[in-house]
């Protein structure tokens, strides 16, 4: 999939609108300048939007496009063009091809006649989308045409590919519009250009997944270096190299495994050894266990568990609960954990994770987060979820990433036993903030979910306690679920 | 005991014993050099620092014992790595020189350390029975890249070294004792391998 760095031009400059409103406009800077910092390489395509000629229906940036032609890049230019005469233009200022919206879901004839005097090769036909209704005109009116006879006159004229916007996606940041290109994928074998909402790697390398996705338009998240064009267009290349992990939990009480809503009625649920055996041979990436009645009262207890499971399991195991010092961290590695999970006693005193990462090595330590929603953010909160700090758990997160932990365990506190689907809001929230991988748990419940918390939600393992228990889904099933949604698994 | 696994205290010992029995192997566990200059089989393990796990084998004097047997040794992650010439860990130290090669920090994109499965393109008798592209575990900073006794290779931040084989000396960077079913099938591959 190609990455194509976008600039929208106002006045000469570079800005960006939010939701295609000219009052919201963020200035960005000169053109060239701004090309520079973004470290463009030679013979990069690149889209031109023309705001101005958007709204007015003429070429206005002529003279910029005339420029940034002259530096080896291919240049494609949007914005108002609903007459030959100006996509004859755009080409004459050295640009490769042009960008029609409002022509080609409002006409046809015209449409027909630039790729026939044009050469299909020069057009990228642009259709923007709210709610699944087709926008004209600078997204300011709806077509009157659907999007299903759109596409098909697209079809028809032999262009290449496609671009297409979902407007509520835009500049918003807030990702993607995955389920849009997949239901063109569906109904379409045109290749799509995604435009709108890409603001971290991850949606990069979901849209390659997706495989009806050639290119992608990035504008605000790399202005806002939120990502590199050289770092996308690495992960692009390689996305099926690492598989994402799925990760049974045990919940674990006096060495038994134990289920119950919310931690009420909790009931008998099975040996924690023949549970996680069963978890490998289906296929786990890994195993966590989370001793919910650790003290120190029962500490040999819960050692004992791990050993056990340590014992007969041949995955890397996970161990969480009452960790409160160096020496029990220690002690949960000697008993066989492969890593061990912080919560409370982190938050309590931050630098036990520099302490426990010094001493073990950051790959060891897991923070976990029981992060619950609060306003219009998330704050950590401690004991299961019980009782609500004052901390932002994003801030937290980075907090620990900067103090040596080598992958955070996040819990939505008001998704878990729930089976509503996971926080996406809140896994892009931490996965866009932090470097080290998430783990999304809290709100499983079907295999849709498993795939959202990775393809939308960026999480890099996505973890279930019941859902597996129960035997609702087994590993197994959501492994070929997700192999047949294009995302890599063992 | 047809396998003798180094007890180094710069490794997690405890679980590729497991590993090695649950695969097959007869275990003698010690870090006395006459033991391991006699071993039919050998195991080297090791996490952590390359120049600790280094310091700890000219120390004891099993790094002589190591580069003068003649028996099949494999060495697991850092195990793995101190078979090389020569390892750019905080400067640059020497390795047991067994394989011919240096060690590198992953530099790119992707965050260091690797934690977590990684798809291996693999060859020899070491992989027998373990179809080409499966995954292993892998927890590392650094790696080989490119060694010239490469059988195994995964990417991260580009290509790198996942296994090597040289004669009787064997290397594999992931760590076959947290790798499932593909990962005891190459420990007992070692363990059979004449």
């Amino acid at each position: 999939m190609e990455v194509i760095p976008s600039l929208d031009l106002l006045g000469g400059r570079v800005v960006r609108l939010t939701h295609g409103e000219f009052s919201s406009a963020k200035v960005y800077g000169d053109p060239e300048d701004v090309l520079d910092s973004l470290e463009v390489p030679a013979r990069s395509r690149l889209h031109i939007v023309d705001l101005e000629a958007s709204r007015s229906g003429k070429p206005f940036e002529t003279d910029v496009v005339r420029r940034l032609a002259k530096r080896d890049l291919e240049v494609q230019v949007g914005g108002g063009i609903r007459q030959l005469d100006d996509a004859k233009r755009w080409l004459e200022c050295g640009a490769e091809r042009v960008v029609v919206g409002t022509v080609a879901a409002s006409s046809p004839q015209l449409l027909r006649r630039m790729t026939e005097t044009l050469g299909p090769e020069r057009i990228v036909p642009a259709i923007d989308v709210r709610d699944g209704v087709v926008r004209v005109a600078g997204w300011t009116r709806d077509a009157e045409t659907s999007l299903s006879e759109v596409l098909a006159r697209v079809e028809e004229l032999g262009v290449g590919e496609m671009l297409v916007t979902d407007i509520t996606r835009d500049g918003a940041l807030r990702g993607p519009s995955f389920s849009l290109y997949r239901e063109l994928r569906a109904r379409t074998r045109m290749k799509v250009i995604a435009s709108g909402g890409v603001s971290t790697i991850s949606d990069v390398v979901s849209l390659t997944r997706l495989g009806n996705v050639s290119g992608c338009v990035i504008g605000k998240a790399l202005l806002e270096k939120r990502i590199t064009l050289a770092e996308a267009r690495a992960r692009t290349a390689a996305i099926n190299a690492i598989p994402e992990r799925i990760i049974p939990c045990l919940d674990v009480r006096d060495g038994r495994v134990v289920k119950g809503v919310n931690f009420v009625n909790i009931r008998d649920a099975g040996d924690p050894v023949e549970c996680a055996k069963r978890y490998e041979e289906e296929g786990a990436d890994e195993v966590v266990i989370l001793d919910i009645s650790a003290t120190d009262a029962n500490r040999a207890t819960a050692l004992e568990t791990v050993r056990r499971v340590a014992d007969s399991l041949f995955i890397p195991l996970t161990v969480g609960g009452g960790v409160r010092t160096l020496e029990d961290f220690r002690a949960m590695l000697r008993a066989g954990a492969d890593r061990v999970a912080i919560n409370t006693a982190a938050i309590r005193r931050p630098e036990l994770i520099r302490e426990c990462a010094t001493e073990f090595g950051v790959q060891a330590v897991v923070l976990s987060c029981d992060a619950k929603h609060v306003g219009d953010h998330w704050l950590a909160t401690v004991r299961s979820g019980k009782e609500l700090t004052a901390i932002d758990a994003i801030t937290w997160c980075r907090r620990a990433e900067e103090l040596g932990t080598g992958e955070i365990l996040l819990t939505s506190v008001d998704r878990d036993g729930t089976s509503a689907g996971f926080d996406i809001e809140l896994l892009r929230a931490a996965t866009s903030a932090l470097t080290i991988g998430v783990i999304a748990s809290g709100g499983a419940g079907r295999l849709e979910d498993f795939r959202d918390a990775i393809e939308s939600g960026g999480a890099r393992a996505v973890l279930a306690a019941s859902l597996f228990h129960d035997r609702v889904l087994t590993v197994g099933e959501v492994k070929t679920y997700l192999a047949n949604e294009g995302i890599p698994v063992r | 005991m047809n396998v003798t696994l180094i007890d180094s205290p710069v490794a997690n010992t405890a679980n590729i014993a497991r590993a090695l029995r649950a695969a097959g192997a007869e275990l003698h566990i010690t870090n006395d050099p006459g033991e391991i200059a006699s071993a039919k089989k050998l195991v080297l393990p090791g996490v952590g620092s390359f120049i600790a796990a280094m310091r700890w084998l000219e120390e004891t004097r099993i790094a002589d014992v190591l580069r003068k047997t003649t028996a099949p040794l494999l060495g697991i992650c850092v195990g793995h790595q101190l078979l090389f010439d020569v390892s750019h860990e905080m400067g640059t130290t020497r390795g047991l020189g067994l394989v011919r090669g240096a060690i590198v920090k992953f530099d790119g994109p992707l965050p260091v350390p690797q934690i977590g499965w990684n798809r291996v393109t693999c060859r020899g008798p070491l992989f027998d029975g373990v179809a080409s592209g499966s995954a292993f575990y892998f927890v590392n900073s650094y790696a080989a890249r490119g060694a010239t006794s490469e059988i195994a290779r995964a990417d991260y931040n580009g290509p790198f070294t996942a296994a090597v084989q040289s004669g009787r000396v064997f290397g594999v960077q992931f760590h076959p004792e947290k790798s499932s079913t593909a990962g005891l099938r190459v420990l007992r591959n070692f363990i059979t391998w004449k």
